[in-house]
Formats: C-alpha cells, structure tokens, sequence
C-alpha cells in the first residue's frame, strides 16, 4: 500500500469535508438568517456619510437588510450637483435615492430619471399624514411635476435679508420692521456703506446664481424670468393631505413656466436697480458663485447686508460669529413682497431596483427624530421644511429674533413661489448667470443684456 | 502503447511545432511572441483607456444623446452646428490667448530660473528653490484657483489692495473681458511653473561641460553665451516643454471654470468649458463629442506644426 493520495481521492474528500461542514452549520444558517420578505438591498444615497451616519444607523436598526453606500456629491450650486449627477448617470453608475433642490427636480421628473411618489405617499396615507401636516403645501407643490409629487422636501430657504447688527449700529439704524420697502432698503444701504473697522464696507452684496442672486428683486417686482402657470393634477394629494387648508386652494399639480419674458420692462426695471447699487459703490463687484466670499465679507464686518435663506444663519455661528451679532428681516416690497424659495428632497432613481427599500428609507427620513440626527439640520443650517421644528428654541441658539419670517414666508406671504426651473434648467441657469454677468460688469447696459438672455431663452425653448 | 501525442489533435501539434521550432525563424518567433505579451498589458490598457473611448466619442458625435433617452442618430448634424456656433469661436480664441499667455510666460520663465538656480553652489539654497518651484505643482487646481480668487477679487483682494499703496487704480481682474484672461493665466503659470522649471533645470545639467568651457575660452559669454550655445543646445529639452505645455494649455478648465465660470459673459470661457457644459450641463452629449473632436485635431495639428517646425530649429546632439 502507498501513501499516496490521487488527485481524485483528495477531491472526494473535499467534497464530503464541505457536505458534512455544510450540515454542521445549518443551526447557525437559521440564527443568522434574515425575516421573511426581506432580500437583502444595496442603495447608492447622495449624501455624506459624516452627516448622515447616525441616520443609517438609526434605519438599520428597522432595516438591516438594507446597505447604504454613501456618494458624496458637491458642486457651487445646485445645477452644478445636477451635473454631476448626470455625469454618474451617463458612466452608468447612477444614484438609487438622490437629493435634488428645486434647480433639479423638474429635470428628473420630466427626463423620468425620478420616479414618482404619488402612488407610494398616497398608499402609505396614514403614515404620511403627520409628516403633511407639518409641511407647507407651497412646498409640496414645488417637488410635483405634471400631477405627480417626485420627491419629499426636507430643507428649504426662502430669499431673506440678513443684516450685520455692528454696521447697522454703528450707522445708528435700526432692523427694519416687516414692511419695510424697497426705497427703505436703498437707504439702509446707503448708510451703511464706507463704514466698518476699515472704512470699507458695503452696504449690499449678491452673488450672481438662479437662487438668490437679483432673482428675488424681480420677484418683488412682480415679474419672473419665465412666465408661470399650474400644472393640472394633483387633487389627490391635495385632497388627501391638505382637505382643511386655505393655503392648499387653487393648487395644482406643479409649476409650468411655459416661454421667457427676460427682456420685460419690469424685469429690466429690476436689473437697473441692482447694477445701479454696483455703479453707485452700495454693492462689490458681483461674481459668480456660492456666496462663500460674501459670507467672509459679512463675518468681518464689510458688509451690511445680502440675500439670504435659513441656511445663514448656522454657517454665520460656524463662522464665528457671536449669537445675536445679526438679524434677519422679509425682503422688502416693491410693486410686491413676493418671495422666491428653493426647496430640496430626496428622490428615488426609476427602475433603479430597491424601489420598495429606498421609499421606506425616505418616509423614514422625513421623521423629525430622524432629521435632527442630521448636525448641520440640528445647528440650524438650513430651514427645516417641518412646521413644527421651526421654533424659538430651535433658531434660538442663533441669537435672532426674527427667525420666524423663514415660515412665515410660506405661511403669511401665500404668493411664494419657486425659483423658475424647468426641465432644462441647467442650461437656463448658464444663460442667465452669463448676461447677469455682462450688465453687472457693465460690459453691457441692463437693457442689452436682458435682450440677449431673452434671444438664447427663445432659442433654448424652440430646441426643447 | 499508444503515445500522448498521438492522441492531440493534428492542429495544435502544427502550431507547437511551429512554435518550438528549433531553428533561427524559430526561435524569432519565440522571442515575438514574448515581446508582444509583455507589451499586452499596454495595449489592453491603451485600447480600453484611450482609444476605445476616443472611437466611443467619434461614434456618439453622429448622434443626440441626453442620458435619459436612446442615442437618435444625426449623421453629421453636431459639425454642422458645431461649424456655425459662433460662441465655440469665442471659445477657440479664448484658448488660443490663454495658451499663448500662458506657455510663453512659462517657457522664458522656467528656463530663466532654472538657470538662475543652476548656478547656486550651496547645496541647501539649490533644494530650497527646487522646491518652492515646484511645490505649486502639487497644489490642487480648485485650491489654487478659489485662493488665487481671493486675491484677484476687486474690491477686497490683496493684489489690488497693494496696487492701491503705490498708486495704481483698482484692476477689474475678474470681472472686466479687458483683463480676466490675463489673471487667468497668471494664476495658471504660477501653478504650473514648477514642472516645466524642473524640465529645464534638468535639460541644463545635462549641457555638455565641454562645449561650454570651449565655448567660454572661445569668448562666448553673457547673452551670446545663452543664446549661441546654451539655447540651441537646450532646443530638444524647449520642444518636449513647449509642446507638453501647449497640449496641456489646450485643454483650460480648472482656473476659468472656478474663478470665473467662463464670465464675465463667455470672456474666459474656453473649449473644454464648452464642452463639459454641452454635455453635463445642457446634456447634449452629442455635441460635446463633436467639440471634443475638434479640439483633438487642433490639438493633433498644432503638436505636428510644432514637430515639422522643430526640423529647423531643434538640435539633437
């Protein structure tokens, strides 16, 4: 007999060693083993994971068959994120749930990149119910695109003024009350301008992007860069969730901004006055961009006054400075006080599979326990989209006293509306940041500028 | 018995045979054939990475592609608009300024420092040198340009800060068309001074000594030392930095998209802003191809001028 073990005698042995360790097991196959029901999935979510690590955890805890893959995406601005977005979409590594500001969410919605949530929110009624209540409508019908909702708001930032209290002080005015006016505005400005440690602030500063940027300025003019109408559809959700509120009448099933009218006078009217503000030295060079220098002006005192939503007021404590060191007020009236908001959500990619996973992972986003877990939600950073966290101890830890304005702009000005973002948003942005950006250098009279916007918008309109 | 040969089908013994030959073809064939699988890896990645995409780019520039719906073919359309787009124009002179900018300054630059710093005999203010030349390299593009950005900014920035003590009005650097190209490329040479620095410093340490000391005892010195027998000597080391540098200046994105998003108007907006704007902002993915086309066979023309101008001056030792 020989020692030798053939190459066949060892696969048998291999194969009975792997039989009998595969029976051994079996008990501890059925601990390990998942409920009934529940496959395992894999979600690719736009988020950070430092941000959003105590939430995932929190959800795993219901759901732990469900991986999150984080896919932290930034950009300057939200059209940059969309971008970027697409960029992943076109490698074919897309986004399961992605997070989309009210710059996107028509281009999802309409391209069917976004799946809608109608069905899902309407079936999940009860479970619902509390988070609607809690939300304005305005911003319900800002996330619906052609009758259908696509995504579940969590922040939004309406277009405010924020003032530097030590420049206001020092120029010996006041935070102006709530209706205060356009004319009201030029004068704070005015005030305000060359003082400061240096002798070199500015009264007023923008950065040139849709949101934000001299949008709100037509705005109050009553105008818009787009026409505007309401989609049909809707009256389920309307219906459903909002039967008892005022402020839910005569909504519909989205905004449509059907043609351009950039070059109107009331629009031209409004860019005169915020390039006046730049030649009259009220305003620093405008640039485009985030708004992050603005803030570093601001926090060191060269500067009065910008627009601004929610999002401020943490990043100002995060700049240091000091709780109560600033002030925040409506944007002033002109021929309106109609403000502009963009608000963001998550979405579900359509077709992407794990569809049922991700529409449980939103509704469990939309808990305030679960935005809270958030830091820079819970520091006040953004303008929470619930009702209810919109409290005084809430914006207190910011020092201001008119935080309240960031609600009520929803709930007290029922003419809010969104900033316009159609399908080709991406492309309109780019239009309009290029001429703001020629009359704002003074490289071409508002009127000038605002006619060539108005020419490549036909142009962009009649190619989709 | 029955050989194990005899068993293998007639063919693969043809081509064992054909390969194991014992003779000089034979043996040839062999060392090929170990030739190409070395070189197979490069290959594999050269047609995945390179030219699979660059044949990928041709294929979707006949079509219209958004990502969310099927390409539609369009056969040449994309050129044809490409052709009549007056802005790709301004895109084109955009690059061609900021190239000439840039590479010029960063040729008479890099060769007059790295001249400079050659001639240090202390070992410690050398590598000190070399190193802050080159340390901007490392640097981020983005961080770069959102600094550089700062210090461009009109009203608070420190450059104008500074112009303002002696004397000299505030400079429009962003925001005017006049001079935004300028602070373009001057952010840009900063960053980028360091490698074509190094390129230099290297092709001048490897000048022969011998031509230089017979030159000196022949009375070259100062300017006609530099521009008789250091210049044409260097003029191999000038072609590999002049046309890396154009290539690489030919495809401007980072400091225009992030200083200036191509404003004030298009002023700073170069091709391959164009193009990513076509494709991951209007989403027409199409047309991004076309422009990527077309800035390949700029940039495939102007590196063949410089080769076929090369003849004339270059001189290879």
């Amino acid at each position: 007999m020989t020692d030798k073990i053939s190459r066949r005698d060892l696969l048998k042995m291999i194969g009975v060693s792997a039989v009998a360790a595969g029976v051994a097991a079996a008990p501890l196959v059925k601990v390990f083993a998942r409920p009934a029901g529940q496959d395992a999935v894999t979600l690719r979510f736009q988020e950070n994971a430092d941000d959003y690590a105590a939430v995932v955890a929190a959800f795993n805890e219901l759901f732990p068959n469900v991986t999150i893959e984080f896919v932290n995406v930034t950009g300057v601005d939200h059209a940059e994120i969309a971008s970027k977005i697409l960029a992943q979409l076109a490698a074919g590594t897309p986004v399961n749930i992605g997070y989309a500001a009210t710059e996107a969410t028509q281009l999802y919605a309409g391209e069917g990149l976004a799946m809608s949530l109608t069905e899902r929110a309407l079936a999940d009624s009860a479970e619902m119910a509390d988070y609607f209540a809690d939300v304005s409508p305005t911003l319900i019908e800002g996330m619906m695109y052609e009758g259908d909702l696509y995504q579940l708001p969590r922040d939004f930032n309406a277009a405010h003024i924020y003032f530097n209290k030590s420049l206001l002080e020092e120029a010996g005015i006041e935070v102006p009350g709530e209706e205060w006016t356009k004319d009201d505005f030029l004068a704070i400005a005015q005030a305000t301008t060359g003082i400061g440690p240096d002798s070199d602030s500015f009264g007023y500063g923008w950065t040139n992007r849709l949101w934000g940027s001299w949008t709100p300025w037509f705005f109050v003019n009553n105008t818009n860069l787009l026409t505007e109408e309401r989609a049909p559809g809707g009256e389920a959700i309307w219906s459903t969730f909002y039967a008892d509120q005022p402020l839910a009448e005569g909504r519909g099933g989205g905004w449509r901004w059907p043609a351009p009218q950039a070059n109107n006078p009331d629009m031209v009217e409004a860019l005169e006055f915020v390039v006046g503000l730049t030649d009259a030295g009220l305003t620093p060079q405008v640039e485009i961009g985030g708004g992050d220098r603005l803030q570093g002006f601001f926090v060191s005192n060269k500067l009065a006054m910008t627009i601004a939503g929610g999002f401020w007021a943490g990043s100002l404590n995060n700049a240091g400075m000091e709780p109560g060191s600033f002030e925040v007020q409506y944007f002033p009236a002109w021929k309106s006080q109609r403000h502009q908001f963009g608000t963001g959500g998550a979405w579900i990619l359509n077709g992407g599979g794990g569809e049922d996973a991700a529409w449980e992972f939103l509704k469990f986003n939309s808990r305030v326990e679960t935005m809270l877990m958030i830091p820079w939600m819970a520091n006040a950073s953004t303008t929470p989209v619930r009702r209810s966290m919109n409290t005084a101890e809430y914006w207190g830890q910011t020092g201001m006293e008119n935080w309240h304005v960031f609600y009520d702009a929803l709930d007290q000005r029922p003419d809010t509306a969104p900033i316009p973002a159609p399908v080709f948003s991406i492309e309109m942005t780019n239009i309009y940041t290029r001429f703001t950006s020629l009359a704002t250098s003074g490289e071409m009279t508002p009127q000038a500028a605002l006619d060539g916007m108005q020419a490549e918008l036909e142009a962009l309109y009649a190619r989709n | 018995m029955v050989s194990k040969t005899a068993t293998q089908p007639p063919q693969r013994n043809i081509i064992r045979r054909w390969l194991a030959a014992d003779t000089l073809s034979g043996i040839k064939r062999q060392r090929a054939i170990l030739g190409y699988l070395f070189l197979l890896p490069t290959i594999i990645g050269l047609v995945v990475f390179i030219v699979g995409p660059m044949i990928g780019s041709l294929a979707l520039s006949l079509y219209k592609w958004n990502v969310f719906r099927p390409p539609e073919f369009i056969g040449l359309d994309n050129f044809e608009r490409l052709f009549s787009d007056a802005r790709i124009l301004v895109g084109y002179r955009n690059t061609a300024i900021l190239v000439v900018m840039t590479v010029s300054l960063l040729e008479v630059l890099a060769f007059t420092l790295a001249m400079l710093v050659h001639k240090i005999s202390n070992r410690f203010l050398s590598t000190f040198f070399r190193t802050a030349y080159f340390l901007p390299v490392l640097l981020s593009g983005a961080a770069t340009a959102v600094t550089l950005g700062y210090l461009f900014h009109y009203d608070f920035g420190v450059i104008n800060y500074y112009l303002g003590m002696i004397g000299i009005e505030k400079i429009k650097w962003l925001i005017s068309s006049d001079v935004v190209l300028i602070a373009i490329a001057l952010t840009t040479v900063w960053r980028n001074l360091g490698f074509t620095f190094i390129i230099y410093l290297g092709g001048i340490a490897s000048l022969p000594t011998e031509v230089l000391e017979a030159a000196e005892v022949d009375g070259a010195r100062g300017l006609q030392r530099i521009t008789r027998i250091i210049l044409p000597l260097l003029s191999p080391t000038i072609l590999f930095a002049s046309v890396t540098d154009i290539i690489k200046m030919l495809q401007f994105f980072d400091e225009p998209f992030i200083m200036t998003r191509g404003g004030p108007g298009d002023s700073s907006r170069t091709v391959v802003m164009m193009m990513y704007e076509s494709g991951f902002g209007n989403l027409e993915f199409g047309y991004a191809s076309a422009i990527a086309l077309s800035l390949f066979i700029v940039i495939l023309g102007v590196t063949g001028v410089q080769f076929y101008l090369s003849k004339r001056w270059v001189f290879y030792r």
